[in-house]
């Protein structure tokens, strides 16, 4: 069970988004606390899919090194394709929030199986209408997962960077 | 916040519509949300009184409410109704001390977020907020005096004909009319506001239902007869700023 407060950014790249990565884990974050959401950026000359390598999956694409590494470091992996949204790359624990919503039907009323997901993990429909838009423009969602005194320093530490928007979402 | 963030505009937006900072300059508005974070929190919330000073809060979205209890007997009193564009806890910005309220969110809200130093940091760079500050100041603290004479002078019946009206336009040439934040509230919750309990609230608003003065159903409360409703509250009470 995914915990129902969160900290979410929005970054407008994916080297932005590596980079807060780096600076929650060195303030001492667990890897198993963190999340990403990007779109699996698409275009005719660069093919995409992912596989298996021993116990490790593996992304095949124009941003691989990037999945490829997070999905080493975080705990959870998946690519979908959802409606309205194209493909979506996921690493970190909403993997498992994506996939229960998924196989217990709880997706929610006018949301995507992304953002049932995210509804899932306490945060309310207008933010995910606004997340949804931001993954559909490319950008990229770290979530960081916890208790409520884990999500507000993990504010104090991404509100410092790049990232174009830092929300608290508490239970 | 980030003045690139989706969600800057949108607070600015909620802010300017606020009547507490409704006439401020465009730049000292966004001073404010550029020092805050968003924050969302769900439905039924509780922050205890030791959290409630520690940050200041303006509400985007949603309601909360501001209380106090009794944990001998369990009963609680509603002290503010709060919407959007509206601020908490104000009197702990103003002297820096912790107060006995409890607060509860009813919806799911949205709100801007500050500690309580950066926020009167926020009050000197912009004095002219005062203007705004102060007359809101003035109509919680007739709120407070309407609350305490509501409590002290009027029956249960009359307490709520004026709950009802502080949140309607009495003026309305319209009979009908649904009042604003508490026309989807629990019997429960109406009868915390006006230091009453559940049966009592929900047995007078049937006896005016069958009398054609107000529609009220589980969760759903509107006023048929708003002139018949003004009679009851014996005066107009305070208003509620829209």
């Amino acid at each position: 069970m995914v915990e129902e407060n969160s900290c979410v950014a929005v970054y407008d790249n994916h080297l932005q988004a590596e980079e807060a990565v780096r600076q929650l884990l060195e303030q001492g974050f667990a890897a198993d606390k963190l999340s990403i959401v990007g779109k699996g950026y698409q275009r005719e000359e660069h093919p995409i899919g992912f596989y298996n390598t021993g116990e490790r999956m593996k992304f095949w694409g124009a941003q691989g090194a990037f999945w490829g590494g997070l999905w080493g470091l975080l705990l959870g992996a998946a690519f979908f394709w959802v409606p309205g949204l194209g493909t979506v790359v996921i690493a970190g624990p909403l993997v498992s929030a994506l996939v229960t919503a998924l196989e217990g039907a709880a997706v929610v009323g006018g949301l995507s199986a992304l953002g049932a997901a995210l509804y899932s993990i306490g945060i309310p429909r207008d933010s995910i209408i606004r997340y949804e838009t931001a993954i559909k423009s490319d950008h990229y969602l770290l979530i960081v997962h916890g208790d409520q005194s884990q999500v507000e320093q993990a504010h104090e530490v991404l509100a410092g960077g790049d990232a174009r928007d830092v929300t608290i979402h508490l239970s | 916040m980030n003045p690139a963030s989706a969600f800057f505009d949108e607070s600015i937006r909620c802010l300017k519509r606020s009547p507490l900072f409704r006439g401020l300059a465009p730049s000292a508005i966004a001073d404010m949300v550029s020092r805050c974070r968003r924050e969302t929190w769900k439905r039924r919330r509780q922050l205890p009184m030791e959290e409630t000073w520690k940050r200041f809060h303006i509400l985007l979205s949603g309601r909360v409410r501001l209380s106090r209890g009794n944990p001998e007997n369990g009963r609680m009193i509603t002290l503010f109704l709060l919407g959007p564009g509206e601020p908490f806890c104000i009197f702990s910005l103003l002297d820096g001390k912790p107060h006995e309220v409890m607060l509860e969110t009813l919806d799911d809200v949205s709100l801007l977020s500050l500690p309580m130093n950066e926020a009167r940091q926020w009050l000197d760079a912009h004095p002219e907020f005062n203007r705004q500050l102060l007359p809101y100041l003035g109509e919680q603290m007739c709120s407070l005096a309407g609350l305490a004479s509501d409590l002290a002078l009027h029956d249960t019946e009359t307490r709520l004909a004026r709950l009802i009206l502080r949140h309607v336009d009495s003026d309305s040439p319209q009979q009908h009319v649904t009042p604003r934040l508490i026309n989807d509230l629990s019997h429960e919750s109406l009868a915390e506001m006006i230091g009453s309990v559940r049966v009592v609230v929900n047995r007078q608003l049937q006896h005016w239902k069958q009398e054609g003065i107000v529609d009220a159903h589980r969760g759903h409360l509107e006023v048929e007869a708003l002139q018949e409703l003004v009679r009851r509250a014996e005066e107009l009470p305070h208003k509620v700023p829209a």
